[in-house]
């Protein structure tokens, strides 16, 4: 028997003692039955798909049908314990060591340095330094997206740093400088944002400091930053981060984060230099203080 | 009220950490804890930290004017914590970490009311890092 024709027989005849089944995988049995079968398929296909229908019809987007991402934000760096009044949780969130790939020779010991005891470099944001991507996106700060047809503006409230990124696919720019936010440039994966960055100066990591003082984290100036953000439901974007820092790292390794929409927040004003009283550990004195003293 | 430096130890190890805006580290000596009594003088709502000022009177009646820096101003808002928690004229005991200069500064992680409400303790204080 031609090999084919065994495989309608078999199907007609059921195999392993199952009943009979016609080509389509439905039982062999009369119409009406087979109907039923059909019914039971487009109920259960129907159902498989309605998260998806919904999520297309419910996620903002903006009049060309893209994903929106134009709001306030709660970004990586909050745990999104969302609370009365629309609160949500700021936490200094670092990179999961456990995620990162493996080093290359030397990789260790460029990225986890011991502590100077020199503030200005053990973290620079002590002088109101910036913190530069990647410890940016991790800032348990809100920040302010705002999109057009042709580009994104990340307005991030922690010392009032700003992304400006095109979305039109476009290549990054020939001899790139390196500076604190790098170069980006975005395109669109179906609903999925994806931003690309280079032209990064070495600089923190992350704030691992705050938590292990002895310890600072430092990306090199090598470092490629892909962020991938995709609508997971109306309020909360699936915020994917992966680094690529070969002077480091034997590959590119990622992490998994979320940004919570908040439809009444605003961004605050933040100016650093403010009242920045203990600056690099010298705290200046009060007017009151002045007082108590005379 | 008076002074009381005492060793907290480990509970409020690097309390000021939870306020971040740059490392704790940096400012203040973790091995030097501080524990005050006193009245509210002057509260500072501004970035990159919250300072407020706790007039202390010794035994001898020497007063010494603290301050103490808290959160930043965003980030205890986002948690719903405002400026009208701190008041003028409010008896509070803070409890925190000298600044690493000797001066009569300090990151005040810990706040406690006269009634026995704790302010940071339960609110913005877990924002720190406990890996």
């Amino acid at each position: 028997m031609q090999e084919p024709q065994r495989h309608k027989d078999m199907a007609r005849r059921g195999t392993w003692g199952q009943p009979p089944r016609d080509l389509r995988g439905c039982p062999h049995v009369p119409l009406r039955a087979m109907s039923l079968c059909l019914c039971g398929f487009y109920v259960f296909a129907i159902l498989a798909l309605m998260p998806a229908l919904l999520h297309g019809q419910t996620i903002p987007r903006t009049s060309e049908g893209r994903p929106n991402f134009t709001g306030v934000w709660a970004g990586p760096g909050f745990t999104h314990r969302v609370g009365p009044g629309d609160t949500d949780t700021p936490r200094v969130t670092t990179y999961d060591t456990a995620k990162m790939s493996p080093f290359k020779p030397g990789g260790d010991a460029f990225m986890n340095r011991p502590a100077t005891r020199d503030p200005i470099k053990d973290d620079p944001t002590a002088g109101c330094l910036p913190n530069g991507l990647t410890r940016q996106i991790l800032s348990p700060y809100a920040q302010q997206w705002i999109q057009t047809p042709t580009q994104i503006v990340v307005l991030y409230e922690y010392m009032h740093f700003f992304r400006v990124i095109p979305t039109d696919g476009r290549p990054h720019k020939k001899d790139v400088e390196q500076t604190w936010m790098g170069d980006s440039v975005a395109k669109w994966e179906g609903d999925t944002l994806v931003i690309d960055t280079i032209g990064l100066k070495e600089w923190m990591l992350d704030a691992t400091h705050d938590s292990k003082p002895d310890q600072l984290r430092i990306h090199s100036d090598q470092i490629h930053v892909t962020e991938r953000l995709r609508y997971v439901d109306p309020t909360t974007v699936s915020y994917q981060v992966t680094i690529d820092d070969p002077k480091i790292f034997t590959a590119p390794w990622s992490q998994d984060f979320e940004m919570k929409l908040h439809p009444t927040w605003k961004i605050f004003e933040f100016v650093c230099e403010e009242n920045n009283r203990c600056i690099f550990g010298k705290c200046t004195e009060a007017d009151v203080q002045k007082t108590s003293r005379e | 009220m008076k002074i009381i430096p005492f060793l907290l130890g480990a509970l409020f190890l690097f309390a000021g950490a939870a306020f971040s805006h740059h490392s704790f580290s940096a400012e203040y000596d973790a091995t030097k804890p501080v524990t005050v009594t006193g009245v509210v003088k002057k509260v500072e709502w501004q970035n990159p930290h919250i300072w407020f000022y706790v007039e202390v009177k010794d035994e001898s009646g020497k007063v010494t004017t603290w301050g103490f820096s808290g959160g930043p101003p965003g980030m205890l808002a986002r948690r719903g914590i405002t400026k009208d928690v701190l008041k003028v004229g409010d008896v509070i005991k803070v409890e925190g970490f000298r600044a690493k200069d000797g001066s009569n500064n300090g990151s005040g992680g810990n706040v406690t009311f006269a009634d026995g409400r704790k302010v940071f303790a339960g609110s913005a204080e877990d924002v720190a890092p406990r890996e």
